[in-house]
């Protein structure tokens, strides 16, 4: 059994969730948003967010709009739709189910 | 002319002594080297000619990871602009140029496919295998000569040393040797590109054996160029 790979698994159900959460607080960047996981102790690459934040996008739980920025080019601000905080509602409602499950499990 | 021999000769030594020494690795890296102006997120690099080459290799890859994708080319383009975003923060005006290190580590930052964890499992990635070529290539890398025993040998998996024997055994008996090994080297093609270099070996051409092939070759060479 690989442990890494159990552990990567792992994180990369939860990421689509972090992603909503911390879009839910504050609208902000793709880096913003990577640094928050960070912070949180959740490392990914960068590269793993793009796609899951486009997907997300094209499913309507996002929106963008493009901001100026003197540093370089044009970046995405990204912000939470309603339909995407329906969903991070029953995300919600799911991980405390799973959170719980795993405690009784754990704890029997 | 034996002075001047002899002058020659100290010159080639104290290269040599300097080779080996750190004293010419910083020389060495201010040495002219050919750049390559990209245009990255509509910004334009001037990039060294190897950092461009393993920057192409590196989002080659990236678009064959996500060539299954819906929005594969926004994907690519918020990646491509951020890795922009990283390089302007190297440049000033003391370092106009884009290095191989800004480029690994730009990588780093923004992960190899290997490291995207997005994906399932290799459902993507056998969609590009081409039916397993076997066919005999003339070995470059691995030459004496001419590559042709050492292609010779890739191609029925044994060690290229027992046909260069045979080759010098023929040459010596005769002189057979000598024209048959010229007579393979033009009819044999020589192996150029990495899906040729797998056909060599026998190995079905696909994205996992282009990739290992590609990374090993960089590994190789990265560890020849440590000083």
């Amino acid at each position: 059994m690989d442990l890494e790979n159990t552990k990567a698994q792992m994180r990369k159900g939860i990421l689509e969730y972090c992603i909503l959460s911390v879009l839910s607080r504050n609208s902000c960047y793709a880096s913003d948003i990577i640094k928050e996981l960070k912070e949180a102790q959740v490392i990914v690459v960068e590269g793993t967010l793009y796609p899951l934040l486009t997907r997300q996008k094209n499913a309507g739980l996002l929106s963008y709009r493009w901001e100026e920025s003197q540093q370089g080019p044009p970046r995405k601000y990204y912000e939470l739709t309603t339909d995407g905080r329906t969903y991070l509602a029953d995300l919600d409602k799911s991980w405390k189910e799973l959170v719980d499950s795993v405690n009784l499990i754990r704890t029997r | 002319m034996h002075g001047i021999n002899i002058i020659i000769y100290l010159c080639i030594v104290m290269l040599h002594a300097l080779n080996s020494s750190k004293l010419l690795t910083v020389v060495k890296t201010r040495l002219m080297k050919i750049t390559v102006s990209i245009n990255l997120g509509g910004y334009s690099f001037n990039i060294d000619e190897d950092a461009y080459a393993e920057l192409k290799h590196y989002l080659k890859n990236l678009e064959l990871h996500f060539a299954g994708e819906e929005s594969s080319s926004e994907i690519l383009s918020d990646i491509e602009t951020r890795m922009a975003e990283l390089f302007r923060i190297k440049i000033t005006s003391y370092k106009q140029v884009i290095n191989i290190e800004d480029v690994r580590q730009a990588i780093s930052v923004l992960g190899t496919p290997e490291d995207i964890s997005d994906k399932e499992g290799p459902s993507a990635r056998d969609k590009f295998a081409s039916p397993g070529y076997h066919r005999m290539y003339r070995d470059t890398d691995n030459r004496v000569i001419g590559g042709v025993c050492s292609g010779m040998a890739a191609y029925w998996n044994i060690d290229p040393v027992i046909i260069r024997v045979i080759f010098v055994a023929l040459t010596l008996a005769g002189g057979m040797g000598v024209l048959i090994y010229l007579i393979l080297y033009i009819a044999i093609p020589e192996a150029k590109t990495t899906a040729q270099k797998i056909e060599m070996k026998g190995n079905p051409v696909n994205i996992h054996n282009i990739k290992d092939s590609v990374k090993k070759e960089f590994d190789t060479v990265r560890k020849n160029m440590k000083f």
